[in-house]
């Protein structure tokens, strides 16, 4: 197979920079982290607009309140787990205000392979998503994460953008579009398998689909990108055609991508069998990421495996 | 700045009303936190009546951290015309505005939602650093927290962030009553010495009786020349000020009163 890698959190600062440019309103927060999320390009070309609050991550999520209410937009960058998990109740109460505000969590899952359990974050879709107000995409490349902000921007109300730190493929051309509660069908041979994955996993589901392709499978490829709203109208249409679903996230499967999807099928026509790709309710441990993936369930052997489970009624 | 000017009699009635308005609202749904509200409403009062201007597009704003005293604020809301006075039998009710705890999409004049204890001090940083950004320099950001709500470590979080960036624009009090929902507050752990750990963290630093109208209004103009440093008012004030039966009493963190408890208390504040 022949794509580029990159890492989408390497293009944060210079989308956030594009962004001013345009809102002229945007205050980017951080917690010392600014060089790991890559805010502090936004820092250099926008000093008065940067504020740094310190490794304190609750009263970081909560002085965005403050920022909103004076008609700022601010945007909170920090690591997925931080982002969510340190910082809920924090996040639960802006949302309960429904400030205008954004979140961007730099290293969901276990793109934070060597620093371990404690910084992979497994949970973040569940916690965000299960918040009223709140709105959660995940973007997988860089121009879809370009796109995405843009889209996040239009919103009047909190949005939660989980974005990839380990390399991912560049599947769209800088011209993408993103549409709030609307899925992108990246390829579609057939009504075999629909293969559903979140942008962080991208790498994984496309090697699997096409491992799956040359085995003689006509399988869907979807990437589900809001996560919340969810794209119930193409999920129940799935429903109908195709013979399974096999979610594939940088996630835990309960609470996640697999969550979402089965609350879906559950509501739709056909209930369908829904196969998950992921971690399954187990701390991680450190390690290369790839070798921390592969050990923890998310691979592309895995959406075969479980691909070829459902084909073959298993 | 509000323009207007009130006298200390006025502002004196004023205080004697929205006790009573709290008491009913607290009477007519059998619940609530009367001790608090009764402790912090002279600050409310003297903030509402002589500092805080909404007329504009930039805005005075208050933080009511300690959100569970929301009888306090509607009172002064009632009399300021923000909410219907026919409102008060509405509070904690279903389908009301008058929520428990501050929902600022319920009513505008509320600046943020709080209850989540120790969190609205964050937000009036975040609020006083914008109001620098956007070169609002004609208006403040106040904040109102409990002592019990001292205990949150993310108070402190934000007691650094207003002192690193020096944010004078940014007042706080404590309605300091001592008590909180178990008992003596200094006993569930201990927040002295107060006055020497808040003027550690570089704030400026007030101690005043909080109950008196007159101190109230003295520390605000005494704090106006103070550029440099964020504003930190420790007010002394007496949990369930005003009634005899409620003050200096935990009983009355939260609860109602029956008729004969609230025939008394009425009397008293009349």
């Amino acid at each position: 197979m022949n794509y580029k890698l990159v890492s989408t959190r390497d293009y944060i600062g210079k989308v956030l920079i594009e962004m001013q440019k345009k809102h002229k309103n945007l205050v980017v927060i951080d917690s010392d982290l600014a060089s790991s999320v890559k805010s502090n390009e936004f820092a250099e070309v926008y000093p008065n607009n940067f504020f740094e609050m310190g490794i304190a991550e609750q009263s970081s999520m909560s002085s965005v309140c403050g920022f909103a209410m004076e008609g700022f937009i601010p945007i909170y960058v920090n690591f997925s787990i931080f982002v969510t998990g340190t910082v809920w109740t924090q996040l639960r109460q802006a949302c309960y205000s429904n400030f205008n505000f954004k979140i961007i969590g730099s290293h969901p899952g276990m793109d934070n392979g060597p620093d371990g359990a404690t910084h992979h974050a497994l949970e973040d879709i569940a916690l965000s998503r299960v918040i009223p107000n709140m709105t959660v995409f995940t973007p997988s490349d860089m121009n879809e994460l370009k796109a995405c902000v843009e889209e996040a921007l239009k919103i009047n109300g909190p949005v939660y953008i989980r974005t990839p730190r380990d390399t991912v493929p560049i599947l769209h051309d800088e011209n993408c579009s993103f549409h709030t509660g609307k899925a992108e069908i990246l390829e579609d041979d057939g009504n075999d398998i629909a293969i559903i994955f979140e942008g962080s996993s991208s790498k994984e589901a496309y090697e699997g689909f096409l491992s799956l392709k040359e085995l003689g499978y006509k399988n869907k490829l979807i990437n589900i990108r809001s996560i919340k709203p969810i794209d119930s109208e193409l999920i129940n249409k799935l429903s109908s055609r195709v013979k399974g679903i096999v979610t594939v996230e940088n996630h835990n499967v309960s609470g996640g991508l697999n969550g979402v999807i089965s609350e879906e099928i559950v509501k739709s026509k056909n209930n369908i069998i829904v196969k998950c790709v992921g971690v399954n309710n187990t701390f991680t441990e450190s390690g290369k990421t790839s070798d921390v993936k592969k050990k923890y369930g998310l691979s592309s052997e895995k959406v075969v495996e479980k691909a070829l489970e459902i084909i073959k009624g298993l | 700045m509000k323009s207007n000017t009130i006298n200390i009699e006025e502002l004196k009635n004023k205080s004697k009303l929205y006790r009573k308005t709290i008491i009913e609202m607290i009477y007519k749904a059998k619940v609530g936190h009367p001790g608090g509200s009764l402790s912090c409403i002279d600050i409310l009062n003297v903030l509402y009546n002589t500092r805080i201007d909404r007329s504009e597009e930039n805005k005075d704003r208050l933080i009511l951290s300690k959100g569970h005293v929301t009888p306090a604020l509607f009172s002064v809301f009632m009399d300021l015309g923000y909410i219907e006075k026919s409102e008060i039998n509405t509070f904690r009710q279903i389908n009301s505005r008058l929520q428990g705890h501050p929902d600022r999409n319920k009513i505008k004049e509320i600046d943020a939602n709080t209850g989540l204890l120790g969190q609205g001090l964050s937000i009036g940083v975040g609020a006083a650093l914008a109001k620098k950004l956007k070169n609002d320099n004609d208006h403040n950001v106040y904040v109102i927290i409990g002592d019990g709500e001292m205990h949150e470590g993310q108070i402190w979080e934000a007691l650094m962030e207003g002192a690193h960036y020096k944010l004078n624009n940014l007042i706080v009090f404590l309605d300091y009553n001592k008590l909180s929902s178990k008992g003596n507050c200094n006993e569930v752990m201990n927040l002295e010495p107060i006055h020497d750990r808040i003027k550690s963290f570089n704030w400026h630093i007030e101690e005043i009786n909080g109950n008196d109208i007159e101190e109230i209004l003295q520390v605000l103009e005494k704090i106006d020349s103070i550029t440099d440093k964020p504003k930190f008012i420790i007010a002394n004030t007496i949990k369930g000020k005003g009634v005899s039966f409620m003050e200096n009493n935990p009983k009355w963190h939260s609860g109602g009163l029956n008729d004969e408890q609230y025939k008394k208390a009425i009397e008293e504040l009349n």
